[in-house]
């Protein structure tokens, strides 16, 4: 009876019913099965009540929303320009730099695509980028802060790892810091391919389509005829400006001390993360409404609105979650999969790996949020058993997520820039692949060299 | 349902969900000042502003479910033909409408328990006056996805 249940869940799923109505259905199967009581779901939920940590969700997604409303995306953009343009290949830099910022601060929600990615994509054409680079550039730029604080999907692994009692024990504030190392490992990777395809005044161009050809026919020899150096056309360089740097500081004079606000609050000892995050909103509130005007008393309950409506549909999945993970613990499946793992998987290693890939096969099904929720409690008692830190193991998640954001054939962002940018959704594939490998070379360091992500323990 | 009440009750939803966003805001930023500048918190305050957390999640929630905007798993509506898609539309939303009925229904009895024991919620506020939006709000939805699987093609079934 109970395998009848939870085949009609998986067709549910696949056909598209609501990820919280799945995992809500799944808890109540679990609880049937075990002779519990289904009011167990509506404690679990009201359980949230004693999260101190899940305040900052809100908080944070409110002051992305109403940056994202405002035009403060265009603000970040003229001051990263003037800050670094100048570099080689500087306005790709650039990009991924305010991309990530901008990301961290809204919460990836795709936001970054549609108020960044239509400033830059311009930009990018114009200084003689390749179209399909600077596709493929804010469409997998679109994901890649979400490493960084104040990022919603960081503080919610914090949350949900925080509440499991796995025996290591971290503070949100590791977390943090876990990230700043991984982060800067796929932005160099990123910047270096970058120069190294357009820096020096050349164009380094390549035809993936004779590349396969060549492949497919097994003719290596004519694998390098893919590749083409044009020394004519290279991408313009910008020099350095101060008095443009001047502008773009006064511009943005007042969304400069947001970081302060944010990090200073976390950092200082004066708030907790959840007063931290109130203090952004409140700040962004005041700065946004009354000091740029940007965004009318009049459109503020709107922008509140859809931020709430993102908030409650993450949070009520998290809800009916911690109901499920109760049955879950309750059953011991956590430690039964550890010892099915053990019998199969002996090295942390192939662990890591095996890791890697259902990760990468999740995060291009699900969102991000949902695949962390849904995940984190069967997994971290696993990898807990095989020796990995759970700050480690929040970073591999996430670095693996974010690029489960741009993968086919369902990655959000993907179809997110197809809708931006009027492009099918097959050009976007090819335009991110590239990038999808530089950053999957970046996963690898992060994953397996941990000392990136827990230098500081 | 009339245009005009369900008019009504989207502007209703929008400004209560940004009240109560903004209270959450100005009590946690109070709760601050008022440690760091006078060295006394008061104690319902962060109570409170957890309990509001609750209630934020449930009528965002809500409003998702009326514009049925909930996360989901996208294979099916990227890949399959429209007639397959509406008919597994109407499927899935009767799916969560059962769902969110039972989720509402059976928290009416932790909601009892709690009544009966007293047990307390923030100041002076009983733990089950919190507790009510979950029925409320399971309700609300269920009844929002009934009527996507009735009426698929409507906007904002309130």
């Amino acid at each position: 009876m109970i395998w009848v249940g939870v085949a009609v869940v998986v067709l549910m799923a696949l056909l598209g019913a609501p990820l919280f109505a799945i995992v809500l259905a799944a808890a109540m199967l679990g609880f049937l099965a075990g002779g519990e009581e289904l009011s167990l779901i509506a404690i679990n939920i009201y359980g949230m009540t004693d999260k101190p940590l899940l305040l900052a969700l809100p908080f944070f997604t409110f002051a992305g929303y109403l940056m994202a409303a405002a035009k403060s995306s265009e603000r970040l953009m003229d001051l990263t320009r003037a800050l670094f343009g100048w570099m080689p290949a500087g306005l790709a830099i650039v990009g991924f730099l305010a991309c990530a910022v901008f990301t961290a601060l809204t919460g990836a929600s795709g936001v970054t695509i549609v108020a960044l990615g239509a400033l830059l994509l311009p930009m990018l054409k114009s200084s003689g980028y390749g179209e399909r680079f600077s596709l493929g550039l804010v469409t997998a730029s679109g994901s890649l802060g979400v490493l960084i604080v104040p990022a919603v999907p960081l503080i919610l692994y914090g949350v949900i790892a925080q509440q499991m009692d796995v025996g290591e024990t971290f503070t949100i504030q590791q977390l943090f810091l876990g990230g700043i190392g991984p982060v800067l490992v796929m932005l160099a990777l990123l910047s270096a391919w970058t120069v190294w395809r357009y820096g020096g005044g050349r164009r380094l161009g390549f035809e993936s389509g004779t590349f396969w050809r060549a492949l497919s026919r097994r003719r290596l020899a004519d694998l390098s005829s893919a590749w083409s150096v044009d020394h004519r056309e290279g991408v313009t360089r910008t020099a350095f400006d101060a008095a443009e740097l001047w502008r773009a500081v006064k511009a943005a004079r007042w969304e400069i001390p947001l970081p302060f606000v944010v990090l200073g609050g976390i950092y200082s000892g004066f708030f907790a993360i959840s007063e931290a995050a109130a203090m952004t909103a409140l700040y962004v509130l005041i700065v946004e409404v009354a000091l740029y005007r940007e965004i009318s008393l009049r459109a503020l309950p709107g922008v509140a609105r859809d931020s709430m409506v993102m908030v409650g549909s993450i949070l009520l999945i998290l809800g009916v979650a911690l109901a499920f993970t109760d049955f879950l613990i309750g059953a011991d499946v956590p430690q039964r999969l550890f010892a099915f793992m053990q019998e199969h998987v002996t090295s942390a290693l192939t662990f890591l790996i095996l890791l890697n890939i259902l990760l990468l096969v999740l995060g291009a099904i699900l969102d991000i949020f949902s695949a962390i929720i849904i995940m984190v409690p069967l997994l971290l008692p696993v990898a807990v058993g095989y020796g990995i830190h759970p700050i480690h193991l929040g970073i591999i998640f996430l670095a693996n997520l974010q690029i489960g954001y741009f993968t086919p054939p369902i990655g959000m962002n993907l179809f997110i820039a197809s809708y931006r940018f009027d492009r099918p959704v097959l050009e976007l594939y090819a335009a991110c692949l590239p990038f999808m490998v530089v950053l999957l070379i970046a996963l690898l360091i992060i994953t397996y060299v941990p000392a990136l992500s827990l230098w500081f323990l | 349902m009339p245009r005009r009440l369900q008019q009504g009750l989207k502007i209703a939803e929008t400004l209560l969900l940004a009240i109560l966003l903004l209270v959450m805001i100005g009590v946690a930023v109070a709760q601050i000042v008022a440690r760091n500048a006078f060295g006394t918190g008061f104690v319902w305050g962060e109570d409170l502003v957890q309990v509001a957390v609750l209630w934020i999640t449930m009528l965002g929630a809500t409003a998702a479910a009326g514009t049925d905007s909930h996360i989901r798993i996208d294979l099916v509506s990227r890949f399959a033909d429209s007639r397959f898609r509406a008919v597994a539309g109407r499927i899935t939303a009767m799916f969560t409408a059962v769902l969110c009925a039972a989720l509402g229904w059976y928290s009416i009895e932790f909601i009892r328990w709690d009544f009966i024991d007293g047990t307390p919620g923030f100041g002076a506020v009983p733990a089950w006056v919190c507790e009510t939006i979950i029925p409320v709000a399971a309700a609300v939805m269920a009844i929002r996805y009934l009527g996507h699987a009735i009426w698929p093609n409507r906007d904002d079934q309130a």
